[in-house]
């Protein structure tokens, strides 16, 4: 591939950064939350559920951050004319700083994460390695997502301070943090229907708006490796809902709808395309943005 | 070979109702090596711009290496170097690291070292740049432009922040280039190396090209007799065409 070479230099621009590193080490802590329900519900295996708690707030926070400057920190500074001057298309810059950035803090993270089974290994005894593995590719997966749309938001704006506050204003706030509350309101406004989130409705599309964020479609992948229940959030929140007696603001599907009336389109396999739709969306759209008119 | 290398018809760059460059029509050929010369803020670095696509024009056509900037821009930049105006190096990396990513990409096989000697950078090979002078950075951008033996130079202000040293490197590779067959087309404001380097120099002012020929082509045509320097000449022309500039607004 032309862009290889590029997507080399992007890795070893991330990963000889220090803020990588700091993210690295505050995944840890940030990851490593025992409590009496994830035991109950999953055993030993609550040390796959630390990564995904890892994969929560902090690990977004930190890739958008780590990606916002990529293009048009270059474009402001000038080293996009070494770059662009070299054999690849625009396209190929953007695929190459995707691709780069992604394993430059893919690397890092998956060292957080082993340190996560260490300590789990240490505190719980030993778990399946299957889930474990299969949350990390998902948390890996949704990495690629999150530098996806955080370069492509990076290739479409002119000044560093402008992908700053759409990455931060437009991207984590809405989608990442405040996406479930957004999500409750939209449809109460959309269908003139009040929803309380503790009683939730046995509504699809309301089932269904809440895992068409990022984070959403990650929670509903990574439960489902976890075998833990069918939602968008994290896999405590669900274990909790999921008790008798006991009522969260979550939506869990197998705590609303009765079984075998379950949409189709609720099915968890539906968040990996969603994922997959939010690596390649803004990827397209920041191609086309890029492509066009002048870049310095 | 005497094919263009760079052609450019009507070419026009406007930033809203600036008009960077005005109806330029240009032709560097493929053994020479050709002055773009003009004060700051000509429209040299935009035109250099259009030729790289890093922008686009407003109308007009460019050819380089007969192709279009745009739509050919893997094939052309394969056989073309590249030093920029305004650029900054990748930060954090080695100078090494720069040479050997143009290199992996153009997929050439020159040796770091070698360019690195040839530019006077060889004890720093391993150091990050950002530690380095203005006159490393520009010698480095330069090794860079060097890789892969383009048949195209185009060289925006290769003096800017060079010692005597530097300057006099400069030129040496830029004879060293043209004698192994390669075109070079650089643009520059500092004068008295032009005619020491080049075949032929256009002039271009307030974005249009004024004139163009040999240093003395220009010298006889502007009358400004036989022992002027090129300052003399360029200021001769610059004034010239500031004057008609100033009859034909007044006539308005």
């Amino acid at each position: 591939m032309r862009w290889s070479p590029l997507a080399r230099k992007e890795a070893r621009t991330v990963a000889t950064s220090k803020g990588i590193w700091l993210l690295a080490v505050l995944l840890v802590p940030w990851g490593y939350r025992p409590s009496y329900v994830g035991w109950d519900g999953l055993g030993a295996n609550i040390t796959a559920g630390y990564v995904q708690l890892a994969g929560t707030g902090l690990l977004p926070l930190g890739v958008l951050l780590l990606s916002y400057q990529s293009i048009v920190g270059e474009r402001t500074a000038g080293s996009l004319k070494f770059t662009l001057g070299l054999p690849l298309t625009r396209a190929d810059v953007l695929l190459g700083t995707v691709v780069g950035r992604t394993v430059g803090i893919a690397g890092p993270v998956t060292l957080s994460f082993l340190v996560l089974a260490g300590i789990g290994l240490l505190d719980h005894g030993a778990f399946d390695p299957l889930p474990f593995l299969g949350v990390v590719l998902v948390t890996l997966l949704y990495v690629g997502v999150l530098v996806s749309i955080a370069v492509s938001v990076s290739a479409m704006v002119e000044r560093t301070v402008t992908a700053a506050g759409a990455v931060f204003g437009l991207v984590f706030l809405p989608f990442i943090v405040f996406w479930s509350r957004l999500a409750t309101v939209v449809f109460s406004a959309a269908t003139g229907t009040a929803v309380n989130p503790f009683e939730p409705p046995a509504s699809g599309p309301l089932f269904l708006l809440h895992r068409l964020n990022p984070g959403g479609a990650y929670h509903v992948v990574s439960n489902w490796v976890l075998g833990v229940g069918n939602s968008a959030n994290t896999y405590s929140t669900v274990l909790s809902e999921l008790q008798p007696q006991v009522s969260t603001n979550a939506l869990v599907v197998e705590a609303t709808f009765q079984p075998g009336a379950v949409p189709g389109y609720l099915h968890e396999s539906v968040g990996l395309l969603v994922l997959l739709a939010w690596l390649v969306v803004p990827l397209g759209l920041a191609r086309l943005v890029f492509s066009r008119g002048d870049v310095a | 070979m005497t094919d263009a290398v760079i052609e450019t018809e009507g070419l026009t760059k406007r930033y809203g109702s600036t008009v960077a460059v005005d109806d330029l029509d240009l032709t560097v050929i493929g053994d020479e090596i050709y002055g773009f010369l003009g004060p700051n803020g000509a429209g040299k670095s935009t035109t250099i711009g259009m030729v790289m696509d890093y922008v686009r024009p407003t109308a007009g056509r460019v050819r380089v290496l007969g192709g279009d900037p745009r739509a050919d821009a893997v094939e052309i930049h394969d056989r073309l170097g590249i030093l920029p105006d305004r650029y900054d190096l990748y930060d954090g990396h080695t100078a090494r690291q720069h040479l050997d990513f143009v290199i992996d990409t153009k997929r050439a096989s020159d040796a770091p070292e070698q360019l690195l000697a040839r530019v006077g950078l060889d004890d720093s090979s391993d150091q990050a740049v950002d530690t380095f002078s203005q006159g490393m950075e520009q010698r480095l951008a330069l090794a860079m432009a060097l890789v892969g033996d383009p048949e195209l130079l185009v060289l925006d202000e290769p003096f800017t922040g060079l010692d005597p040293h530097g300057v006099r490197t400069v030129r040496e590779i830029v004879h060293e280039e043209n004698d192994r067959g390669a075109a070079v087309f650089f643009s520059s404001h500092v004068l008295g190396q032009v005619e020491l380097v080049c075949d032929r120099v256009g002039i271009l002012h307030h974005g249009r090209l004024v004139a163009q020929g040999t240093v003395d082509e220009l010298r006889e045509r502007t009358g400004v007799g036989a022992d002027a320097s090129i300052e003399e000449v360029f200021v001769s022309i610059t004034d010239e065409t500031a004057a008609t500039d100033g009859r034909a607004t007044e006539g308005r």
